[in-house]
């Protein structure tokens, strides 16, 4: 969904730790998956398992070194916990969450 | 060995510590598998309530850590049922959330959790929580088990003994075959013997009689220190005729033994014996005060011995023993 110019990569800040490496890895190469579910709830409206896909991604991120993704899903899932359920209106949310996850690098 | 006195020992606990994480994301999995990895604990993993529900209570896991958030059972369910249910209801629980709403934490802490961690959690204060949720959990079963263990001959108490003898009777009166057989036994002219030598040497006497106890019983045998100079012993399993056999050893062994401190010293102990079926009697304190009447038999024919309700009111010493005294 994101377009514009190509951003830089966001690196886990465990990029410099080679026992971590395989797992984060692992866990970018999911990003793709969870970017289509997102889209699909969003295109969808399905505002309860958007809020789900974002849930985990919030639980998840941060653990591998992507704070910025947990704080981007957090925003998202608590903005719609929060009542907002006209998925439009939390289009810039849902874009920066969609951007970070693209951007999403092992290093 | 009997299960549920299995799960009471120390030494089992003393095992490698087994924890079941409950969480929907293999993400988080896969993270805790690789951090934990290094510490001395085996992970095992469900992937949804339902799924961690019934692995908790097949492997009896040392710590569960539960996500709240999860599909088609939430968090919060588990660990209602973690709670109400006999098995688990001891297992110490970390909730893991994703939301950091007090109303929540309140809740699972009302539920039975012990202690709340927020994701993302930091990894090092995750582990040093696990750490410190077992200790207080091991720290909390041993203070239990103190309380059903008497301070001078280190038996099992009254509190134990009581509790055991219901559940034991309850299940032989409801099986079909099961047996269960319960001595009540007593030391001879005690009271002579600690105005003769003094409390010391009658808690010494004491001392070496429970040492006799739990050396002579088997392992799944429970030997409580019932009060005074009073014990019971109750054989899970076992008919009269064995039980009463390890009763003649242990009869033979207090009246062998010697003190140094007190070579003067000669002690003798008297058991009543109550075994199945025994149908006239009902309940445990049927059962109590049937072997108790076998107790009193045996004091007033002559004391050192060994006296069985043969469950017509009669008492009589078993047939295949040789009695001394």
């Amino acid at each position: 969904m994101s377009d514009g110019p190509v951003s830089e990569p966001i690196l886990s800040e465990f990029s410099d730790d080679p026992e971590m490496m395989e797992l984060v890895e692992l866990f970018v190469s999911e990003m793709p998956g969870r970017i289509q579910e997102l889209e699909r709830c969003f295109e969808q409206g399905i505002a309860d398992q958007l809020a789900g896909v974002a849930h985990q991604i919030k639980g998840a991120g941060a653990g591998y070194g992507f704070s910025q993704m947990t704080d981007a899903a957090a925003t998202l899932e608590n903005a719609i916990r929060g009542g907002e359920t006209d998925l439009p209106s939390l289009r810039n949310e849902f874009d920066r969450l969609i951007d970070i996850c693209n951007r999403a690098s092992a290093g | 060995m009997h299960p549920r006195l299995e799960k009471r020992t120390v030494s089992n606990q003393d095992q490698q510590p087994l924890l079941l994480l409950v969480d929907d994301s293999p993400a988080i999995h896969r993270l805790l598998a690789f951090k934990l990895r290094n510490e001395d604990v085996e992970l095992i993993s469900a992937y949804d309530g339902a799924e961690g529900l019934e692995s908790a209570q097949r492997q009896m896991p040392t710590l569960v850590l539960l996500d709240l958030n999860m599909p088609t059972m939430h968090g919060l369910e588990v660990l209602k049922a973690l709670k109400g249910d006999e098995e688990t209801h001891n297992i110490p629980v970390i909730v893991l959330s994703g939301s950091a709403q007090s109303e929540e934490k309140v809740q699972a802490f009302e539920l039975g959790a012990m202690d709340f961690v927020t994701k993302p959690f930091d990894l090092p204060e995750l582990r040093a929580r696990i750490g410190s949720a077992i200790r207080l959990h091991r720290l909390m079963l041993m203070l239990g088990q103190r309380a059903q263990i008497d301070g001078l001959t280190g038996l099992w108490n009254r509190t134990y003994f009581d509790e055991r003898l219901e559940s034991e009777v309850n299940e032989a009166l409801r099986g079909e075959d099961k047996t269960v057989s319960l001595a009540m036994c007593d030391l001879d002219h005690f009271k002579k013997l600690n105005d003769g030598f003094g409390h010391p040497a009658g808690d010494a006497v004491l001392e070496s009689f429970a040492k006799i106890l739990s050396s002579t019983v088997r392992s799944y045998d429970i030997a409580c220190r019932y009060g005074g100079e009073e014990f019971a012993l109750i054989f899970p399993g076992t008919e009269a005729h064995e039980a009463a056999g390890v009763c003649e050893r242990i009869r033979k062994a207090i009246e062998e033994h010697r003190w140094t401190a007190y070579p003067e010293i000669r002690a003798t102990a008297s058991f009543g014996l109550a075994s199945t079926p025994l149908p006239e009697v009902a309940g445990p304190t049927g059962w109590l005060e049937a072997a108790d009447q076998a107790l009193y038999s045996a004091k007033t024919n002559g004391r050192n011995r060994i006296h069985v309700h043969d469950g017509a009111g009669g008492f009589g010493d078993l047939p295949n023993l040789k009695l001394a005294g």
